[in-house]
């Protein structure tokens, strides 16, 4: 385990007066320079994961080790990790270059020292012109991007960001996520950061761990999440899909209900019962034939390089995405067949009938 | 008096027309009960007449008077002294009980902030001779002493300017709560946090975090008991025992023994004008420091 940079091992916290835990048993080692995104539905404990490890509250169980030291006993300020609060919490009686100086501050740097650094971290965040304002004079974005620089110009042992992004509006927030990954993967600090926006995760972080009820449901790169996710939760949680589930009738092919056979890719034994599912863009139109699903569109929304068309079939609704470069679109009221390939049908689950 | 310095919310036009139909009411209460008073004692204090009787002339000895006598000088500068000594310890006592209140999750905090405030509830009269019993020669303090064999004669306790700052103190540390913790608005569990993860120990959290958010409220706290201790009346009376001799008192006596009203006004005047104007000038640095 040695070569991880950041290791947590069974963490658990149960706050008091709660009958759950919050934090359930967590554990998921890191990379030095790898950013890892907690994501989840609201009160799943990923604020509480972060500030364990920040050490502003204690863990209940379980151990959290910083290059192969132990630090649960050590206190909040000798821990020289980097946060940015949600609220951003930038002093309100300072400066900008005040708020960035702090850590520096804090950690003896004489005076002289210290200017350059604060003018290298504004500079890097694009702040370097609004040194001397208040940072009450700021807008939602600078104060942000404020809050980044305060918390790397201490030179972190690890970048903890909670939500850094829900206060700002979509426009800003995907050019901010440009650029916490830029600094990141240029300052080479391994982060963790929690967000509930699966679109974040996906894009920024070089991991995700995908909680529920304060367990970890899986831990995995992006790709392995989306195309791979461990059981119904994830799948459901990350990305849309179509979620099937039928008897299996031969090796590698089902029964769904309303909808016929369906092949996929995966050892089940013949009459369990499987839960499949597939993701929209991984139909095609095509010809009735097997693995084939014809039906009416009823509903069609356009998004440019995609379009969300949803058919029925036998009672179910399938959606598909479907390139809008791809030559013919079906019109509302058509009706169509969509087609996928047995590889690309999830397996998610199996149960004996 | 309030200088709790929230910003004033941005009104606009149609808002504004029932804002001053909101605002009569109060308005008139004002003029009634405040602003005639004043002119009144205004008026008075120029009065040739010794009831201070409106219509007859108008003479400026009074002030001439007020301002000469080096008796009055004193008294001001004992009322000074006692509103500064008083403001202090009164602030240094509610700073810590206002901070506990306000950081506190407990829920008792409620509680807490009632019972902290709980003593506005017996006129400062009562509570006054609530002190009087405890502090008088032959009160507990001076009872246990004798009763210990620790002293033969009494401490002297009360009727003198010990006894009465001591009273105010205790009996305006309420209003200093209550304004404190109405200006520690800008106090955030989470701006400690971030200062310390910043590596700031919990003694400098304090100082460069807390302290300097919560100078406001402490500011705010101070200017109020300030206020009523240099207006206070029967609190000095009672417990100076006629050897305690500031504005409330003596204007008390000029109206009430000496039976001369005008120079009652003259003096009230004076004083009034030279603490607003310490007012105005403390007002103007505590909104430069909330900027
Ligand atoms: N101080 C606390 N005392 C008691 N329970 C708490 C406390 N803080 C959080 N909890 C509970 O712990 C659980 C996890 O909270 P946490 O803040 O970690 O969730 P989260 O995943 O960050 O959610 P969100 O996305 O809404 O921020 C919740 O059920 C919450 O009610
Ligand atoms: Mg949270």
């Amino acid at each position: 385990m040695s070569e991880h940079h950041v290791v947590v091992d069974n963490l658990v916290k149960t706050y008091p007066g709660a009958a759950t835990p919050s934090v359930d048993h967590v554990s998921f080692a890191l990379p030095k320079g790898e950013m890892l995104a907690l994501l989840g539905p609201s009160g799943c404990g990923k604020t509480t994961i972060l500030r364990m490890i920040a050490g502003l509250i204690e863990p209940t169980s379980g151990a959290i080790q910083l290059n192969g030291r132990e630090i649960s006993q050590t206190p909040v300020h000798k821990r020289n990790m980097g946060m940015v609060f949600q609220a951003y919490a930038l002093f309100p009686h300072m400066t900008v270059a005040g708020n960035v100086a702090f850590g520096l501050e804090m950690r003896g740097i004489p005076h002289s020292e210290r200017g350059p650094k604060v003018q290298r971290a504004l500079d890097m965040v694009k702040l370097g012109h609004l040194g001397d304002r208040r940072v009450t004079q700021l807008s939602g974005g600078q104060q942000q991007r404020c809050a980044i620089a305060r918390s790397l110009v201490i030179e972190p042992e690890l970048l903890l960001l909670d939500e850094p992004l829900s206060n700002l509006d979509a426009k800003l927030r995907d050019e901010m996520r440009d650029e916490i990954r830029e600094i990141q993967s240029r300052t080479g600090v391994t982060a963790i950061f929690v967000t509930h926006d699966q679109d974040e995760a996906l894009s920024m972080a070089d991991r995700l761990a995908v909680m529920s009820a304060g367990k970890i449901e899986q831990i995995g790169t992006p790709r392995e999440i989306f195309d791979a996710p461990a059981n119904e939760f994830v799948a459901g949680f990350i990305g849309a899909g179509n979620f099937l589930s039928g008897r299996v009738t031969a090796p590698g092919e089902a029964e769904i209900e309303g909808l016929g056979p369906l092949r996929f890719e995966a050892p089940a034994r013949i009459g369990s019962q499987v839960n499949l599912m597939v993701r929209p863009h991984r139909f095609k139109l095509a010809a009735p034939g097997p693995n084939a699903f014809t039906g009416q569109v009823d509903s069609l929304v356009y998004r440019g390089q995609i379009l969300t068309l949803g058919i029925s079939v036998g009672g179910k609704r399938l959606t598909a995405d479907l390139h809008t470069h791809a030559g013919h679109l079906p019109a509302k009221g058509e009706t169509v067949t969509l087609a996928v390939a047995p590889g690309d049908v999830t397996f998610l689950s199996e149960a004996a009938a | 008096m309030s200088a709790t310095g929230a910003p004033a919310q941005q009104i606009t036009g149609s808002n504004r027309f029932m804002l001053l139909i909101l605002l009569v009411p109060g308005l008139l209460a004002l003029m009634t009960t405040f602003l005639l008073p004043m002119i009144w004692l205004a008026r008075a204090s120029f009065s040739t007449s010794s009831m201070a009787a409106f219509g007859g002339g108008m003479t400026l000895e009074h002030y001439h008077a007020a301002l000469t006598d080096p008796f009055y000088w004193k008294v001001a500068m004992n009322t000074l002294s006692l509103g500064v000594t008083v403001s202090f310890f009164a602030v240094i006592l509610s700073y810590p009980i206002a901070l506990f209140l306000t950081r506190s999750t407990s829920r008792w905090r409620g509680v807490l902030t009632a019972l902290a405030v709980a003593p506005l509830l017996t006129s400062a009269v009562v509570r006054t001779y609530g002190w009087m019993v405890i502090l008088g020669d032959r009160g507990v303090i001076n009872g246990t002493l004798q009763a210990l064999s620790l002293t033969t004669d009494p401490v002297r306790l009360s009727n003198n300017t010990f006894g009465a700052t001591v009273a105010l103190v205790e009996i305006l540390m309420p209003y200093s709560i209550l304004a404190m913790l109405a200006g520690f608005g800008r106090l955030n569990p989470q701006l400690e946090e971030a200062a310390s993860m910043l590596g700031a120990s919990k003694l400098r959290v304090f100082w460069r975090i807390i302290l300097p958010l919560s100078l406001p409220g402490i500011l705010t706290g101070a200017l109020l008991v300030f206020v009523l201790a240099i207006s206070a009346f029967v609190t000095p009376r009672l417990m100076g025992g006629g050897r305690v001799f500031v504005l409330g008192t003596e204007v008390f006596q000029e109206a009430t023994v000496t039976l001369n009203w005008p120079l009652a006004a003259a003096l009230s005047v004076v004083l009034l004008a030279l603490f607003s104007s310490v007012i105005v000038i403390y007002q103007r640095a505590l909104r430069r420091l909330e900027a």
